[in-house]
Order: structure tokens, then C-alpha cells, then sequence
């Protein structure tokens, strides 16, 4: 019919949509094609049916619908109530518990050594045997570094600050002087970890003009840092001499520690034992740039952003001469203060 | 007649030359695979195995008992889609 309206090139629709129809025919019939052979094939060399799974294990394996039990047929919490004896000790103990409670019983896993340790700790307390050694001595050492001073701080919930080695530290640092009173602070150490009122005013006296005694609200226990002038020390010191500037820049060179600035310590380490006897260095802040360059953000330092202390430590090094002579005009406010702050605790 | 047939020639050849059969049959294979026609039909070739034997089965029973299944099992999405392509290629080609 419409043969003669069609062209050589086959422009005519319905040829066009008649072919389609055939070419896809043609493609789909070649995948069955395909399919069966494969099928055949497979049939003639045994290996069609293997694929499926016999009929008893379909049953054995069957997906479980029913309420309170999962797909495998598995009830949730079956060994819940069940009740385990310990082998070490004997005693009839609950499933959910039987892991922890094996733990402490054997002295095996995390907590059970630290648990004991403190346990041991807080039994000597009176007695001066030696507790873990290698643990007191890095709190002990709080006092003149900054790394130590971190690891004080974290070791602080586990380990009893007011130990025996207290007074090494202290001894290799200040001389005769602090070894002295560090001895004769050392027997205070343990009650001050509980309260001010059980020690006479003398004693009050000497002991907190050495050392900074703020009592930790969470550990109760005595902040033991030394407020004596150490030459070594900068951030501690009240009062110091030109001659310890040249100290001092030398410490800002080194890896900046947020002790140089004592001000700063006590809100940068969230650290509450540094509060009171620091409160009279916050006056110095404007004046003193250098101290307060390292390590913590202040509005005077421009260089704050992206380098560490070391970067601080040099461009403040030119400010610390100005730093200086306007710290030299306060040292000795602190030392007559501290005194009669303590005092109305007598 | 002769013409059509000529022309139906020259197209079939023009998509097997340009590789463009091959494509399409590979798109059907995958879209047949994808939408689970293949294993419909492969349950179908177990019953047909099952009623003739094992042992007995060959290529011809296979292909006559599946065949006419398996072209009114392809779903319509993949009948249009397929028709589409060919129709392009036809009228890109058939100048």
C-alpha cells in the first residue's frame, strides 16, 4: 500500500516502527536463546541442580517469625537470669556481672591494678612505706616542668599527691632551704588534704608561705606548688631580679609552657588550686606582655595565630625587656597578702 | 518487496558493523538479569526438566517450552527502553 510513497532510504514510519519491533524480537529472542543453552548445558553436565538446597535443611534453617524471638528462633535474653561460680572465690554470681567481678577477683584487666593501687595508696597514709614509685614521682615533679605538670595533673584522680616522695622533688631544686620545710610540711601534707583547722597558726603560716595549699574541691587534696623565688622557676615566683631575666627569656624560647604566665594558668589548665595565690599576678597582666605571650590568647598579643610557643617566645623576647622593669615594681605584694588571707582561717 | 528487504538488510548490517547489536544485547542481558527474568525463567526450565527427565532433555524442548515465556515475561520498562534505543539508531541511520 504505501509501498510506492516509500523511498529508497525506507523513510516510511511504519516500516521504520515494524523494524524496530523486529530488531528488538531478534535481540530478545537470542536471550532466551542464551538461557537455554546455558540451562542445557549445565542439565547435561550435572550441575543444574546443585544450587538448590535439599529439603531438610530448608526446613531446619527456616526464617522464624514469632514474637519474642529472633529470625534464628533464639530467645534475647535467655542467660540472663543465670547464675555463674567464680572459681576464685567461690561465690554463686549474676551473668552480667560475672565478667567484671572475674576481673577484680583474679587482680587481672584495667581497673582492678588501679583500684588496688589506691587502696594501697590510701593505707599508707600514715605509715611512710613506699608506695609505686615511678607514679608519686612524676607529681612530685610538678613543680619545675611543664610536661610533668601535665602528667601530674592527669595521674591526679589515681595517684595520692600527698605521698612520701613529695619532699624528694622539692629537695633538688630549692636547696637546704625548701628540703627543710618541705620535711617539716611533709606531715601536713595528709591532713590538709581534709581540712585547715587541724593545724596551729605557726604551722598554717609556714606552711603556706612555701607552698600554694589550695584544696582541690573534686580530690580534696593540697595544690603543693612552691611560691618560694626560685631562680630556675619564673611562673611561681613572686619577686624576682633583673638577673632572672635572662632566665626568664631563656624559658620563653623553650616550648611554651602556660606556667610562665601565671595568671593564665589557672584559667588555660582548669586547674582550680592555682586560683587564690595568682589572683594578686592578674594585676600585672597589661603590664607584664612577655610572661602572658606564651602559649595563651591575651588581647595584647598580635602574634597569637597558628605559631606555638616558639614562635611567641621570639617576637615577645623583644617585649620582655619592657616586661621587666614592670614586673620588678610588684614583687613583694603577694608575699605580705598571702599571709593575712590565711589568717582569718585561724 | 526486494527493496524492503534490501533496506532491512543494509540496517541489520549497518548495527551489527557499528557495533551497536552487540550494545543493545548486552543492555537487554543486564536489564533481563537486573529485574529477575532470568530466574523466573529458570524455575520455568526446572519444571519443563522435571516433566520431561533428566536425562531425556534436550536443547529443542528446552527452547520451545521457554521461548514463548520468556517474551511476554520481559517487563514493559525494558520493551520501551530497548524500542527507544533502536528507533534512535534508525533514524540517525536510515538516511
Amino acid at each position: 500500500m504505501k509501498m510506492e510513497d516509500m523511498s529508497l532510504s525506507g523513510l516510511d514510519n511504519t516500516k521504520l516502527e515494524a523494524l524496530a519491533q523486529d530488531i528488538y524480537s531478534d535481540l530478545v529472542e537470542d536471550a532466551c536463546l542464551g538461557l537455554c543453552f546455558d540451562v542445557h548445558r549445565s542439565v547435561k553436565q550435572g550441575y543444574f541442580f546443585l544450587d538448590d538446597t535439599d529439603q531438610e535443611s530448608m526446613k531446619e534453617f527456616e526464617i522464624v517469625d514469632q514474637p519474642g524471638v529472633d529470625i534464628f528462633g533464639q530467645v534475647f535474653n535467655q542467660w540472663k537470669n543465670k547464675e555463674c561460680v567464680c572459681p576464685n572465690c567461690n561465690r554463686s554470681i549474676a551473668a552480667s556481672r560475672f565478667a567484671p567481678h572475674l576481673e577484680k577477683c583474679m587482680g587481672m584487666g584495667r581497673n582492678s591494678s588501679r583500684i588496688a593501687n589506691r587502696r594501697i595508696a590510701s593505707s599508707n597514709n600514715l605509715n611512710k612505706s613506699e608506695s609505686d614509685q615511678e607514679d608519686n614521682d612524676d607529681i612530685n615533679d610538678n613543680d619545675w616542668s611543664y610536661g610533668s605538670e601535665k602528667k601530674a595533673k592527669k595521674r591526679r584522680s589515681e595517684k595520692n599527691p600527698n605521698s612520701p616522695r613529695r619532699s624528694k622533688s622539692l629537695k633538688h631544686k630549692n636547696g637546704e632551704f625548701s628540703s627543710s620545710v618541705s620535711t617539716d610540711i611533709y606531715k601536713y601534707n595528709y591532713n590538709t588534704g581534709i581540712s585547715y583547722e587541724t593545724l596551729g597558726p605557726e604551722e598554717l603560716r609556714s606552711l603556706l608561705t612555701t607552698q600554694c595549699g589550695v584544696v582541690s574541691e573534686h580530690t580534696k587534696k593540697m595544690c603543693t606548688r612552691s611560691t618560694l623565688p626560685e631562680p630556675e622557676l619564673v611562673m611561681e615566683s613572686d619577686g624576682y631580679d633583673v638577673s632572672d631575666g635572662q632566665v626568664l627569656m631563656s624559658r620563653l624560647h623553650w616550648d611554651g609552657s602556660s606556667d610562665i604566665s601565671p595568671s593564665d594558668s589557672a584559667s588555660s589548665k582548669a586547674s582550680t588550686t592555682n586560683s587564690d595565690p595568682k589572683r594578686t599576678k592578674k594585676k600585672k597582666k597589661p603590664s607584664s606582655l612577655s610572661l602572658t605571650a606564651v602559649g595563651v590568647d591575651r588581647g595584647e598579643r598580635e602574634d597569637r595565630g597558628g605559631s606555638g610557643s616558639g614562635g611567641v617566645g621570639c617576637s615577645s623576647s623583644s617585649q620582655s625587656a619592657l616586661g621587666l622593669p614592670g614586673r620588678k615594681k610588684k614583687p613583694k605584694l603577694p608575699a605580705p597578702l598571702a599571709p593575712s588571707i590565711y589568717d582569718d582561717l585561724n | 518487496m526486494s527493496k524492503d528487504s534490501q533496506m532491512r538488510a543494509v540496517i541489520n548490517q549497518k548495527l551489527i558493523e557499528m557495533g551497536e547489536r552487540e550494545r543493545l544485547k548486552e543492555l537487554l542481558r543486564a536489564k533481563l538479569i537486573e529485574c529477575g527474568w532470568r530466574d523466573q525463567l529458570k524455575a520455568h526450565c526446572k519444571e519443563v526438566i522435571k516433566e520431561k527427565g533428566l536425562e531425556n532433555v534436550t536443547v529443542e524442548d528446552l527452547v520451545a517450552g521457554i521461548t514463548p515465556k520468556g517474551r511476554a515475561l520481559v517487563p514493559d520498562s525494558v520493551k520501551k527502553e530497548l524500542l527507544q534505543r533502536i528507533r534512535a539508531f534508525l533514524a540517525q541511520h536510515a538516511t
